[in-house]
């Protein structure tokens, strides 16, 4: 007879094994997680989208119109596209090649000059969030400066000087100020739980599939067997060497994102880490208690892939959760993603520190009592056999 | 005659066969009709109202005047955001944004006051919590409304206390006016953004998802996706290709036709496009799709591996359509990449179409794009059909080849197969070397 302790080493070695023999395991786990960081870095690496198509239709032709396009141009967010006509510049949008395009009416200078008051029209494609969004910010910040050049000109003549003028223009100011991610950076806003949400997902499935290969391959008494005969010794020998590799995993992304990276850290990275673990072992038990629950690898393994996509949904990082419906508000507790997120954003974007989310670790580990509701029901199918291998 | 005659008699049993087999397994209808019907309702009842309106925020207002108490008022009574909170210091109103009680802080100077009396630049400040971009854009633009407003008005004021009439000083303070209109998407809803997204996206993937899992089976069962007559020895792969893309094809387009035309009706999505464009649409779409996970799920060996192996495609099919991180920003690699998807042209024709409310003239690009997918994407099918069966015909002298080779490295395969699959899966082995 072997001790507990040795047992949970012999599963251990014995899972080793397994991955040694067949490469879907390290494809499925770390080089999927490679892959992932790897296209979400560089697809989002810019921050902020630049030279966004931005259309014109200058049906003024003045020296007030061709400034207004001149300066769109040059600024960041925007790269001017001319149209002759209103309904060009429409079909463009419709197609989706702007984002959005502003028309600056004939007769624009001659109105200014004339104190007509004109009316530039803008039109944004609210169908593009980002790109209609930024269009819109910069069309409105351009419309708004065109106004004030003029003010600023009359005041000139008049005789002030600038710096009353700039009161004058600018009777209130507001400056924003953002929290946790000054340079509105959307590659690390989206990443830094994308990426997270990516290794739940990758838990989760990998979980499934390792216990459910005992099933479909039918090495589950060989695994019982191993483990003296113990459920308990089995999961604990193969949760103990997924944890440790997964957590390897996640403090490398954690690492990656916030010190390689430099995305915005209020907080330190240890608090980080301690996140990204307990997201490694709540994950672990979602996973166990799915395949416990329906003992079936192909079903397990379809209801894990539902719970994983629509998780990083249900984090409440995009849109958030408050807008959903109660009930779907409730459902996203069971997901390990949200705790995360909102200790995340406790630690990155607050630096608020253990206070801040002491209550995330709490529902986090609640999530460990899972696996012990499918104990039972996990070893009788690991003994019997009786569910449908496909 | 007899060609055409034996090319639809081959093409007719390769497609009852395909379509028998898609009935008769479970796992391929759960993915199919569960997941290509349940998903789409999953999502729009998480994004079921998507606008967040009345972003709680907290005030400390240390001017305390008449000038300030306006701002504030304004503020609350935009659809944006809404005053929680009054805090005495920043201090408190800093730990209510700690605790999430509310999302942003707007900070009146006590020089507020002093400074437009003074006709100087009243400034004030706003902190936003960047959890979420979401509680920025409200705050930003509750607040630039309000400024603009107020810059305005007190403008105006100003002008109007050194003598101008209103008419004047109006002219004045704003020399040209402006006019934003947002024609699709007039709430900024972020699930009609979403959402028009995300459904052609969902065909794509329960369909490839579920192909995969069924080559899977027939690989396990060691049985080729697409055996071809003895008698044909590899000629007829063409035919056999179609044949199993149109029982798909069928298949699919009622899902599709339910993803695309029922969901958005259920959910309030706009639907702004002819029934008929987006079905000419639905064709292209499905043909291009169908290649594509033809082609794709070749690649898939055993009957689970495709959700450990590929899930993660699903998000990063998503973002390639440029719905949200703008196509003209994607890095030159990704942007080729995306080339590979029919979803990439096929979400953006969908959005065109539907909630844009564009006409077919609109999509040319992207059907012209789904053709020539569709051709390429054959012709892959076809390629990867005729190596199986090339395979599968001379499996065992390849099986032993490799034996062969792996002894001579010291490797032992049938050893591996015990370990993993047990005394079957090792006997299974040994047959195969037959």
């Amino acid at each position: 007879m072997f001790s507990q302790r040795q047992y949970i080493w012999k599963v251990l070695v014995r899972e080793l094994g397994i991955w040694a023999h067949r490469p879907i395991y390290v494809i499925g786990s770390l080089v999927t997680m490679i892959m992932c960081t790897v296209f979400y870095l560089t697809f989002l690496g810019q921050g902020v989208p630049s030279d966004l198509p931005i259309g014109v239709v200058d049906l003024d032709n003045s020296s007030v119109s061709r400034t207004f396009s001149s300066q769109l141009d040059a600024t960041q967010a925007g790269k001017v596209i001319h149209f002759e006509t209103f309904s060009e510049a429409r079909d463009a949008m419709q197609k989706g090649n702007i984002t959005g395009f502003c028309v600056l009416p004939s007769g624009l200078n001659a109105d200014i000059q004339a104190q007509r008051q004109p009316t530039i029209t803008f039109y944004t494609n609210g169908l593009y969030f980002l790109g209609g969004t930024l269009a819109y910010k910069d069309l409105l910040t351009m419309s708004n400066l065109t106004s004030g050049a003029v003010h600023r000109q009359v005041l000139r003549m008049k005789g002030l000087d600038d710096a009353t003028i700039m009161n004058l223009l600018r009777p209130v100011d507001v400056d924003i100020h953002m929290i946790g991610n000054s340079t509105m950076d959307y590659g690390a806003y989206l990443s830094t739980t994308l990426l997270p949400g990516m290794l739940e997902m990758v838990i989760i499935i990998l979980i499934i599939y390792s216990f459910g290969a005992e099933l479909k391959y039918g090495t589950s008494r060989h695994l019982l067997r191993t483990a003296g005969g113990k459920m308990r010794n089995a999961i604990a020998g193969k949760v103990l060497m997924y944890t440790l590799y997964f957590t390897a995993i996640g403090l490398a992304l954690e690492i990656i994102l916030y010190d390689w990276m430099g995305f915005p850290l209020a907080g330190s990275i240890w608090n980080m880490f301690l996140d990204v673990f307990l997201l490694v072992i709540s994950s672990e038990a979602v996973g166990i208690f799915i395949i416990g629950l329906f003992p079936v690898t192909r079903f397990a393994l379809s209801i894990g892939a539902l719970f994983s996509i629509l998780s990083i949904s249900l984090s409440g990082f995009t849109l958030p959760i408050e807008t959903a419906p109660p009930y779907i508000q409730g459902l996203s507790w069971i997901v390990p993603i949200r705790h995360y997120y909102l200790f995340a954003v406790q630690e990155a974007i607050f630096g608020s520190g253990f206070a801040g989310w002491y209550q995330e670790i709490i529902h986090m580990l609640l999530f460990l009592f899972l696996p012990y509701t499918v104990h039972t029901r996990l070893k009788k199918a690991y003994i019997y056999q009786n569910y449908p291998k496909n | 005659m007899s060609y055409v005659k034996n090319w639809f008699k081959d093409f007719w049993n390769t497609f009852v066969r395909e379509f028998i087999d898609i009935f008769s397994d479970g796992g391929v209808l759960i993915i199919f009709f569960v997941a290509g019907f349940g998903y789409p309702l999953l999502y729009n009842l998480v994004y079921k109202n998507g606008v967040l309106n009345d972003t709680p925020i907290a005030i400390v207002d240390n001017a305390d005047c008449a000038l300030s108490h306006r701002f504030i008022r304004e503020l609350d009574a935009t659809r944006e955001v809404s005053v929680q909170a009054n805090c005495i210091n920043m201090e408190e109103a800093k730990k209510l944004m700690q605790e999430r009680k509310v999302k942003g802080i707007v900070y009146i100077p006590s020089d507020f006051d002093d400074n437009a009396a003074r006709l100087e630049t009243a400034r004030l400040s706003v902190y936003t919590d960047m959890g979420s971009f979401i509680y920025y854009k409200n705050l930003l633009t509750a607040a630039n409304s309000v400024m603009l407003a107020e810059m305005n008005r007190i403008g105006v004021e100003r002008y109007c206390a050194q003598g101008l009439t209103i008419q004047q000083a109006r002219q004045l303070v704003q020399p040209v006016k402006y006019e934003s209109n947002n024609p699709y998407n007039q709430t900024n809803s972020y699930s009609i953004f979403l959402i028009s997204a995300i459904l052609l996206v969902i065909v794509q993937q329960t369909m490839f998802y579920g192909m995969s899992l069924l080559t899977g089976t027939r690989r396990e069962q060691f049985k080729g996706v697409g055996l071809l007559n003895k008698d044909m020895s590899g000629y007829g792969v063409g035919r056999v290709v179609l044949g199993r893309a149109a029982a798909y094809w069928f298949v699919y387009l009622g899902i599709a036709m339910y993803i695309a035309f029922i969901v958005p009706a259920i959910f309030d999505i706009p639907q702004r496009g002819s029934f008929w464009d987006i079905l000419v649409l639905l064709a292209f779409y499905l043909t291009a799709t169908v290649t594509f996970c033809l082609t794709w799920s070749s690649l898939i060996t055993k009957r689970e591996t495709v959700f450990v192996l590929l899930l993660f495609i699903s998000p990063i099919a998503l973002f390639l359509t440029g719905f949200s991180w703008p196509t003209s920003a994607f890095p030159k690699f990704w942007k080729l990449f995306s080339y590979a998807f029919p979803s990439t042209f096929g979400v953006q024709a969908y959005i065109n179409l539907n909630t844009a409310g564009g006409d077919l003239s609109t999509v040319t690009f992207q059907i012209v794009a789904l053709t020539i997918q569709s051709i390429c994407y054959y012709f892959l099918a076809c390629i990867a059909m005729y190596i199986e069966n090339i395979y599968m015909l001379k499996k065992a002298s390849f099986l032993r080849k490799r034996e062969a080779l792996a002894r001579k490295i010291g490797f032992s395969i049938e050893q591996n197969r015990r370990i993993i699959g047990g005394e079957d899966a090792a006997k299974e082995y040994i047959d195969q070397l037959k």
